[in-house]
């Protein structure tokens, strides 16, 4: 899979067939900067009358520490039970009354908060929005309910799913020292030890005009907006933000495995190889440009090296899959995650992916491979251009790992300069043991599958 | 708070803007092409095309004992096709429509099989993608091989599922639900494995023709260039075949005494997965919009409805719970539903119960049917605003033969509710004694 980035990118590559290039590109993106500290990036595309508002705090689960993890996310639930003016639940109302579509998100690297809503309601949100900056104000018995409703979560997309808790394990096991091996939704028992307090804490930390980015995409005039977002965001206060530590991974030196025991029918196998990410200054590092068409060579499409050899010829997995993302704040990892076919064990699967590996190690990849890749990252620039929701996305992502948005342009051509023995070098010197860990999902039968009564 | 007075008045303004600025583009219908209708909306702003294909193929076709022939139909249609050349491989297939930067999707649902391009709207690379989306349609080859290979995935995938709370109840609410129709069979390992290559040889030459076929385009073509796609995509397909037998009607839902409708399943979760739901309505019906209005009130508006509320905003019972229609283009369910730990499950299904007898039996107040309509029809430009949304409504509308204006009208419809309709529409089609009931967790109490 190819990192976000170039999923939802939308900008146009000067190429050979400059008919593919049209319509907006990085002209139509305005930078702000309020005197509080908050950026604004404006994307003006007039195509419909609507508008996707976002702010991203760089505050995310790897910024929490020991016995609080998931509190990012918990108070990312606690932002919306109320202010000193609006109160609990009462932010939802409001904008499902405008007509917007609202929610949330965290991750390692930022929790970001949106809504959709047709352009003339976009005041309306900016309003709401900067009020929760500064201003929230919820309860106890709020806090308590909703923890509640946190640990549902966990247990919904965690405790309940096998593929979820190896994942917990590989991280788990990855890193030592990174905070990256915290789940961002929290340990359950540090959600069950978690107070209103915590939640406050870490509001008054993070939460912070000089830590956010605004993000407005869609049917808007850019010197309008920065009039609307002066008078809302422009009020809140800058404060000092805590002392954010390296937390630097440790070389990893040796290979490392976990194996996980839970409910389901095929096991499964994940392996993940430490790598490097794209570091901000340091834009022309191939290597992780590199990782990324690898990772496109592996699994980019249906007729793609593992699918085509370890699904369709040696039937050794049902399905299988890559993941590399070189845009973020912490360590990378990439993986390879498969679940068994049907009489195939983990170990024959270990040994199809790294038969594949030596492979391309050994004899590279063909230049066609490449071209073939490169020009499907080309035609998605196009169709994500499709989506203004995608292009806020792309730009809120980017800037949270310290980026700018105009980078964007600068990597999406850097990485059509990259060739087969970049990708080829990048696999021999990363894809090795030392590296590696290997988690194993070792399915076990259900004990109370009874007879369903009425 | 006053708000929704006043957010309506503001929201009618609204509507204005979008209808004069930014007008809703029409759909145009194509000329008809092997008993298919077809039709298109232009959108210039990119340089891309969407396309898509419905077929009247869905999951309720398949043969009893046979469950899972439809979606494996569609499914192998990219892995070997006879093209004008010879035959494509599956390897081939896959490396042309990456070389040409294009999509080709397959789906299933219960109604009706999906083929979906996205192509750049460039002349070579739009013909050379629809061509084999043509030859994927019309000539699949069924390959012996491949049809045993992803019966073997389909299974161990099945087999997966079945390890999943959500999937099992899915399942089982479906045949509580569906009843004598052929929508309550789901795909089981016996079922498909029990699936031949000649079994989808004949579903596909029953099945995949011309009269039982929509395509809508969305995006930077014109008519003429529309109607070339939708003649090279049907080149080879059959205007017509045999009769196909009428399905059974879908029963309503009965009344039964509650030790009828509610089962229970055993299953070693942490939480409980409940569901709760009868027959509906379909699209066409007169009461689609007062039940969508109260449906968004009752279980539909993302954070603000009565479900919400009552379960997870002054319980804390869960983090999703939910209830929705799902109307066909013969026929349609309504469902909610919501997962907790399971100490809770009695609790949280009690909760659940109350609030949907009191919608029923009360209807909704003055309030928040001005509140449901604010939403709907301020957010409604958040449903049309770009290719694939596009893309989405007209095949829908065209789907379930509802008029072509039915986007420009959407919006007054939905302010022409009223809260008798409402309440009427819901007595009319929802009872409490009537709903399957399904419960899946560890047994307490």
């Amino acid at each position: 899979m190819l990192s976000n980035l170039l999923r939802i990118s939308f900008l146009v590559i000067v190429f050979a067939q400059p008919s593919w290039a049209a319509g907006p590109d990085s002209a139509d993106t305005y930078e702000y900067q309020l005197s509080n500290g908050l950026k604004l990036i404006v994307r003006e595309d007039h195509r419909a009358p609507t508008v996707a508002h976002m702010v991203w705090y760089r505050a995310g689960s790897m910024d929490e520490v020991n016995g609080k993890t998931g509190v990012a996310h918990v108070l990312e639930h606690m932002m919306f039970k109320g202010t000193h003016k609006v109160k609990a639940g009462e932010f939802s109302r409001l904008v499902a009354a405008v007509g917007g579509r609202e929610n949330a998100f965290t991750s390692r690297d930022y929790t970001a908060y949106f809504q959709q809503v047709e352009k003339s309601k976009l005041e309306e949100v900016i309003k709401l929005e900067a009020d929760r900056m500064s201003n929230l104000n919820f309860d106890d018995a709020e806090f308590l309910k909703e923890i509640q409703v946190v640990m549902e979560e966990r247990r919904l997309r965690t405790e309940d799913n096998p593929s979820s808790l190896l994942n917990e394990s590989l991280m788990a096991s990855a890193y030592m020292s990174s905070p990256y091996r915290h789940p961002v939704v929290g340990w359950m028992n540090d959600l069950q030890n978690m107070k209103a307090s915590d939640a406050r804490d870490w509001y008054r930390s993070w939460y912070a005009p000089n830590n956010a980015t605004v993000v407005i995409a869609g049917d808007v005039d850019a010197k309008k907006i920065l009039a609307m977002v002066e008078k809302y965001y422009g009020v809140a206060a800058a404060h000092e933000l805590p002392v954010r530590k390296p937390q630097i991974e440790p070389t990893q030196k040796g290979i490392k495995s976990a194996q996980v025991k839970v409910p389901a029918d095929s096991a499964q196998l994940a392996m993940a190889w430490k790598v490097p990410r794209l570091e901000p200054g340091k834009l022309d590092d191939p290597e992780p440009y590199a990782l990324e068409l690898l990772t496109a060579v592996l699994d980019g499409y249906d007729n793609a090296r593992l699918n085509r050899v370890l699904v369709k010829q040696e039937k050794v997995v049902n399905d299988i899959g890559v993941g590399y993302d070189m845009i973020s704040r912490g360590p990378e990892l990439f993986l390879i995650s498969a679940t068994m076919s049907k009489g195939k064990t983990v170990a024959q699967a270990q040994a199809s992916i790294r038969k594949a590996l030596d492979e391309l190690k050994q004899k590279g990849i063909l230049e066609s491979e490449l071209k073939r890749i490169k020009v499907r990252i080309l035609s998605e620039q196009i169709y994500k251009r499709d989506s203004i929701f995608g292009q806020a996305m792309e730009i809120g992502s980017t800037e949270m790992a310290e980026f700018s948005w105009k980078d964007i342009d600068y990597m999406l051509r850097k990485m059509q300069t990259i060739t087969p023995n970049q990708v080829q070098a990048v696999a021999k010197k990363y894809l090795v043991d030392d590296g590696l860990t290997v988690a194993v999902l070792d399915p076990q039968v259900r004990k109370s599958e009874g007879k369903e009564g009425k | 708070m006053n708000l929704p007075i006043k957010s309506i008045s503001v929201c009618l303004f609204a509507f204005g803007l979008i209808a004069n600025a930014h007008a809703i583009l029409p759909i145009d219908q194509l000329d008809s092409y092997k008993g298919a209708k077809a039709y298109l909306v232009q959108t210039k702003a990119l340089p891309m095309v969407d396309i898509e294909v419905s077929i009247d193929a869905g999951d309720r076709y398949d043969p009893a004992g046979k469950s899972g022939l439809a979606d494996m139909a569609a499914g192998l249609m990219n892995y070997g096709v006879k093209g004008d050349k010879g035959i494509l491989t599956e390897a081939q297939i896959a490396d042309e429509i990456a070389d040409l930067g294009a999509n080709i999707g397959l789906s299933v649902g219960g109604e009706r099989a999906i083929l979906r391009i996205r192509s750049l709207s460039r002349k070579d690379l739009r013909d050379r993608a629809v061509k084999l989306a043509a030859a994927m349609l019309s000539t699949p080859t069924y390959d012996a091989k491949i049809v045993e290979r992803e019966k073997q995935r389909t299974i161990t995938s099945l087999q997966e599922a079945e390890t999943k709370p959500e999937y099992v109840l899915e399942r089982r609410f479906k045949k509580s639900v569906y009843g004598n129709y052929p929508l309550a069979d789901s795909p089981s390992v016996k079922s498909v494995s029990a699936v031949s290559v000649s079994d989808l040889k004949q579903f596909h030459q029953q099945f995949y023709r011309g009269d039982r076929m929509i395509v809508s385009i969305v995006g930077d073509v014109d008519r003429a260039q529309a109607n070339e796609i939708v003649q090279a995509l049907l080149k080879q397909i059959p205007p017509s075949g045999q009769i196909i037998a009428k399905l059974p009607e879908l029963q309503r839902s009965p009344v039964e005494p509650l030790t009828q409708r509610e089962i229970q399943i055993p299953f070693d979760s942490q939480q409980a997965h409940i569901a709760m739901g009868m027959t509906a309505i379909a699209r066409s019906n007169p009461d689609y919009f007062p039940l969508l209005v109260g449906n968004y009130i009752l279980g539909g508006g993302g954070f603000v409805s009565r479900l919400m509320s009552e379960v997870r905003e002054k319980r804390g019972l869960a983090y999703s719970v939910f209830s929705y229609f799902a109307p066909g283009k013969d026929n349609g369910i309504f469902q909610a539903g919501l997962q907790t730990k399971n100490d809770q499950a009695s609790q949280a299904l009690e909760v659940m119960s109350s609030t949907i007898a009191q919608f029923i039996a009360d209807g909704p107040t003055p309030s928040e049917l001005v509140a449901a309509k604010a939403n709907l029809v301020n957010g409604y430009p958040l449903r049309i605003d770009n290719n694939r949304k596009l893309l989405d409504n007209i095949s829908s509308i065209a789907w379930n033969d509802l008029p072509l204006d039915t986007m420009d009208v959407w919006a007054k419809q939905v302010e022409a509710v009223t809260l008798e309709q409402v309440k009427a529409a819901f007595q009319k089609h929802l009872a409490m004694d009537r709903m399957k009931i399904v419960v899946l967790g560890a047994k307490n109490k």
